[in-house]
């Protein structure tokens, strides 16, 4: 009974995410009911989904089903919800539903009347989509749903598109995503070939192919999904792809999407093509710290809020291809338990990242609404208007800083294990890549502190810098509220690592090659890493000393005194919004200490009527060069519309010639055809 | 549950401790400072005036700062209380080192950091904005070189674990192996830029455009000013032990009877004071750097750390 239920339990969640469509596809001309049927029809069926993945973590056994069967020919598509696909499908889930309650109020205001159906439906075509990359058993539906999800991330990032950023935005994502799909359908293809099935199971199984094809076919999975998990150099469409859709739908592209192109990394290149190769390891540990390094250090000095959040995920991207690099290397030197550690850190992250992303991005949502801008430097105050919104904002900020208490510490805690461990198992030269990499990684940790104590500051403290910022007003409670889940999911997963750990155990005892210790939960407070116990994590007790310190500081100062408010000193002159200190200049001494990575360029203009040391205004213009879009893209666009440009002379227009080709095929393919008899 | 108890006890006991003694390194400091210089000093009970002091005075803020400025040095006091519990100071374990390691440690400092820094922006005020600024700036840089630092020792012993790695230490005697004396070096670099020291920052400056901590904290007042002075002398107590538990635990008590700990408690005292005139002598004889000056000596103090777990496991 239990078993029949919770196999109908995907298809019976796409079978709503499709009605849901339908309906709101045939209540274009009534907005609000198109809200209503859409989200709420999203958030029934990604709750079956999270109780359908919460299941298979919990029992450890696979679900798998039937999605469409044809009888007559014989062809049927199925699904499988491994533990793994179980873990993305609960990361699904658990942010899906709150993001969902957030857009019932949100779209109201962000996306137009007219538009609201094309939203709602491509909302559920996204997320269905997504379910069906999780939980595809074999290539074609994998390859179906991974194209729909391109698809309808490209209606979403379009919606605005009469601006020409936004259509610029749609356009980069697509090409990109597609030249990626493309090396997937090729490698794919080759794989099948290769073993003569079209089912993951046989496909992944890891004996397919070997030596220099091996190599081969992971460079082209790499390419492929390193795009949708936004890896630099791949990463070019991520941060104009998410200012431009609506912020709810960029907390899920965030927090969700990028974690397809993390789950095909895991399934395929470290898991589906057999025992790793040590390069293979080095290349995901390389690539995961440029991303981490450069993520932040562009999140650092953008002033879009929603592009800040957009560099910092591909940072957050990084580390999660750091942890599975390292697992990786562990992989290919047959360490079971250290590789089930790294893994697990690299899984806790994908999760850990998720809530803090979405809670930032709502946040970011719920102020973009309140003020109409995204620039930092127009905001300001924003607690006083916003109370509620400004502390989960904080919650988000020192989760995603990885401060201990909240859930970014934990996993950055069992990377830096791993990575020690690493050191410590393995020989020779290679070795020192891990603490190099822990060096990195203590970095980025670092100045992504500094990042978000710029967001949130300047954001939400001190005095108002624009009109909307004072004007601003707190979002309803459909807005805080699936804020303060995602708030307090951040914080019960700081202070309960245990459960995070003891569930991600049951999830890496499913791959191949890994084995992990049951020591390594240490009750549903604490984790103990394996398999020396290099240390152990218990939050709550820390937590506990903080609060009874807490106490003690309340204690030594709190007297009856009233307190005297008084206002700041404005160093002479008058306080006011124009002589605080703004985000441009908070990052500044980063941007001039590694100005070899932003190449800034700074121009002041000095406007005068009578005499030069007069000047009536002063202009100030400061960029930081687009590296990777001038030196790799560029290059590479000019490099491909050459080459389209030699082809002119092949469509040359004439139907005589195209005729002539045809001919000229026809007959090179018979006569290879009778060479090959 | 009477280790547990054990435990809680010597944890009460340590924060009380350090608490008690961190004034006293502060403007033991000072003291010396003023010695080298041919100036008298203040007395050393001078840290505990200034605190009864500013805890009597009354408490005034900024019209503009939200709850975000009250709760920023308390919790910035709260995170150093809660670090006394991680450090191992007289018995060669630290009293909660079940609840984690050197990196829950840093975590912590750096959860301080993170809301005194927050705090700083809330008043409007410029200053506030450059201290964050500078001050999160430098953390960003020092983390690194503090990670690689501590990799080092974490990996001779095989622990993260203070009290673990304060015995392993022990257990080998004192070592002038080259790779111990470079991440000695590397760390004390890092031990000054952490705790706002000349070369990097200079506690005793009145000129706000060269300040960075004292920039921070430029708004706080009376009992909010207490907690921060306090809790930045507890840091950099800790700071200073953290060292001598690294490199130096010798005459640390392992075992808990009263004439050990009376042992270690001389011993401890007598290390903390050398370090002390090792910082004085440091900020005596430099002079402050420039802003973009301070990436250079955090990167040397990379390279010895590199250079350490080089020589040490290659």
């Amino acid at each position: 009974m239990i078993v029949a239920l919770v196999q109908a339990a995907l298809p019976a969640a796409l079978v709503i995410r499709l009605l849901a469509i339908t309906a709101t596809l045939a209540l274009t001309r009534r907005p609000k009911a198109c809200r209503f049927v859409s989200l709420g029809g999203s958030i029934l069926a990604s709750a079956l989904t999270l109780t359908v993945a919460v299941h298979v973590i919990s029992a450890g056994r696979t679900v798998d089903g039937v999605l469409v069967g044809h009888a007559a020919s014989g062809i049927t598509f199925g699904y499988v919800i491994n533990p793994l696909s179980a873990w993305f499908l609960m990361v699904l889930g658990l942010i899906a539903i709150p993001v969902a309650v957030f857009s019932t109020a949100y779209f109201a205001h962000a996306v137009s009347g007219p538009r609201t159906s094309t939203v709602g439906a491509a909302f559920n075509l996204l997320l269905g989509a997504l379910e069906t990359v999780f939980a595809a058993d074999g290539v074609i539906v994998f390859l179906f749903a991974w194209e729909l999800m391109t698809l309808a991330t490209v209606m979403l990032v379009a919606v605005g598109h009469e601006d020409l950023a936004s259509r610029r935005a749609a356009f980069i994502y697509l090409v990109m995503s597609h030249v990626g799909t493309g090396c997937l359908i090729a490698g794919f293809l080759a794989l099948s070939a290769a073993s003569g099935s079209l089912s993951f199971a046989v496909l992944l199984s890891g004996h397919v192919v070997s030596g220099p094809m091996r190599h081969g076919l992971f460079a082209l999975f790499f390419l492929g999904f390193g795009v949708k998990a936004g890896v630099i150099p791949l990463h070019g469409w991520l941060p104009e792809a998410h200012p431009a859709a609506p912020t709810s739908v960029s907390a899920l592209m965030s927090a969700v999407l990028i974690t397809a192109g993390v789950y095909g990394l895991l399934k395929v290149c470290a898991f589906g093509l057999g025992v790793p190769d040590v390069h293979w390891a080095l290349l995901f540990m390389g690539a995961g710290t440029l991303s981490a390094i450069l993520g932040v250090l562009y999140a650092l000095t953008q002033n879009d809020i929603k592009r800040l959040l957009a560099y910092s995920t591909i940072e957050h991207s990084g580390i999660i291809l750091l942890g599975l690099g390292t697992g990786m290397v562990f992989l290919a030197q047959d360490r079971a338990e250290l590789a089930a550690l790294a893994v697990t850190a690299s899984l806790a992250h994908v999760l850990n990242h998720a809530l803090f992303k979405a809670l930032l991005f709502l946040g970011a949502g719920s102020v973009v609404t309140a003020t109409g801008t995204r620039q930092l430097e127009q905001y300001g105050g924003l607690l006083r208007v916003m109370p509620w919104t400004g502390l989960c904002f904080l919650v988000g900020a020192m989760a995603i800083s990885g401060l201990p208490l909240l859930n970014g510490f934990v996993s950055e805690w069992l990377m830096f294990q791993a990575l020690l461990l690493g050191f410590g198992s393995t020989t020779g030269l290679m070795r020192l890549n891990f603490p190099l990499g822990g060096a990195m990684l203590a970095l980025t940790t670092a100045l992504a502190a500094a990042c978000f104590v710029r967001a949130f500051g300047i954001g939400f403290l001190a005095l108002p810098r624009s009109r909307a910022a004072s004007e601003a007003r707190e979002s309803p409670a459909s807005m805080l509220a699936p804020q303060a889940f995602l708030a307090a999911m951040c914080v019960a997963c700081g202070l309960f690592p245990g459960v995070l750990v003891g569930a991600l155990g049951r999830v890496t005892a499913s791959l191949p090659g890994l084995r992990p210790r049951p020591d390594m939960v240490r009750s549903a407070m604490g984790i103990a890493s394996v398999p020396e116990s290099f240390d152990a994590l218990v939050p709550v007790v820390l937590g506990t000393a903080m609060v009874l310190a807490l106490a003690l500081a309340w204690r030594v100062t709190n007297t009856d005194r009233a307190v005297r408010r008084v206002p700041t000193w404005g160093c002479g002159g008058e306080l006011t919004a124009r002589t605080e200190y703004t985000a441009t200049a908070f990052s500044k001494p980063l941007m001039l200490i590694f100005r070899a990575v932003y190449r800034p360029t700074r121009k002041v203009e000095a406007l005068a009527d009578v005499s030069p040391y007069f000047p009536q205004e002063v202009r100030y213009r400061t960029s930081i060069e687009p590296t990777f879009e001038r030196y790799i893209y560029g290059p590479l666009v000019r490099g491909v519309l050459h080459v389209a440009d030699g082809m002119k002379v092949l469509q040359a227009g004439s139907l005589h010639t195209y005729l002539a080709y045809v001919l000229v095929l026809a007959v090179l393919l018979l006569m290879w055809l009778g060479g090959a008899r | 549950m009477l280790e547990a108890l054990v435990a809680i006890a010597g944890a009460l006991l340590q924060a009380a401790g350090m608490l008690a003694v961190a004034p006293l390194l502060k403007t033991g400091i000072k003291k010396m400072k003023a010695r080298l210089q041919n100036r008298q000093g203040p007395p050393l009970t001078q840290g505990y005036y200034d605190l009864a002091k500013l805890l009597r005075k009354e408490v005034i803020r900024s019209e503009t700062a939200s709850w975000v400025y009250v709760a920023g040095p308390r919790v910035y006091f709260s995170a150093a209380v809660a670090a006394t519990t991680l450090v191992p100071v007289l018995v060669a374990a630290a009293p909660l080192e079940a609840s984690g390691g050197i990196l829950l440690l840093a975590g912590t400092f750096t959860l301080g950091r993170f809301a005194l820094a927050a705090a700083a922006l809330d008043t409007g005020s410029p200053f506030g904005g450059m201290g964050a600024s500078r001050d999160m700036t430098i953390a960003a840089l020092s983390e690194p070189a503090l990670m690689l630092g501590l990799f080092t020792s974490a990996l001779a012993a095989g622990s993260m674990n203070l009290g673990v790695l304060a015995r392993n230490v022990l257990q080998q005697g004192p070592s002038f192996h080259p790779s111990d004396m470079l991440a000695f070096a590397g760390l004390f670099i890092i031990v000054i830029a952490e705790t706002g020291r000349i070369p990097v920052d200079n506690p005793a400056t009145h000129l706000e455009l060269t300040m960075i901590h004292e920039a921070m904290v430029l708004e706080y007042a009376g009992p909010d000013l207490a907690l921060v002075e306090w809790a930045s002398a507890l840091k950099e107590l800790l700071y200073i032990t953290l060292l001598v538990d690294l490199f130096v635990p010798t005459g640390i008590a392992t075992s808990a009877s009263p004439l050990a700990i009376l042992g270690a408690l001389a011993a401890w005292t007598g290390k903390v004071v050398l370090f002390a005139i090792a910082v004085t002598l440091a900020e005596s004889t430099n002079a402050k750097l420039r802003l973009f000056r301070v990436p250079e000596l955090v990167s040397v103090s990379l390279a010895l750390a590199f250079l350490a777990l080089a020589i040490r496991f290659l």
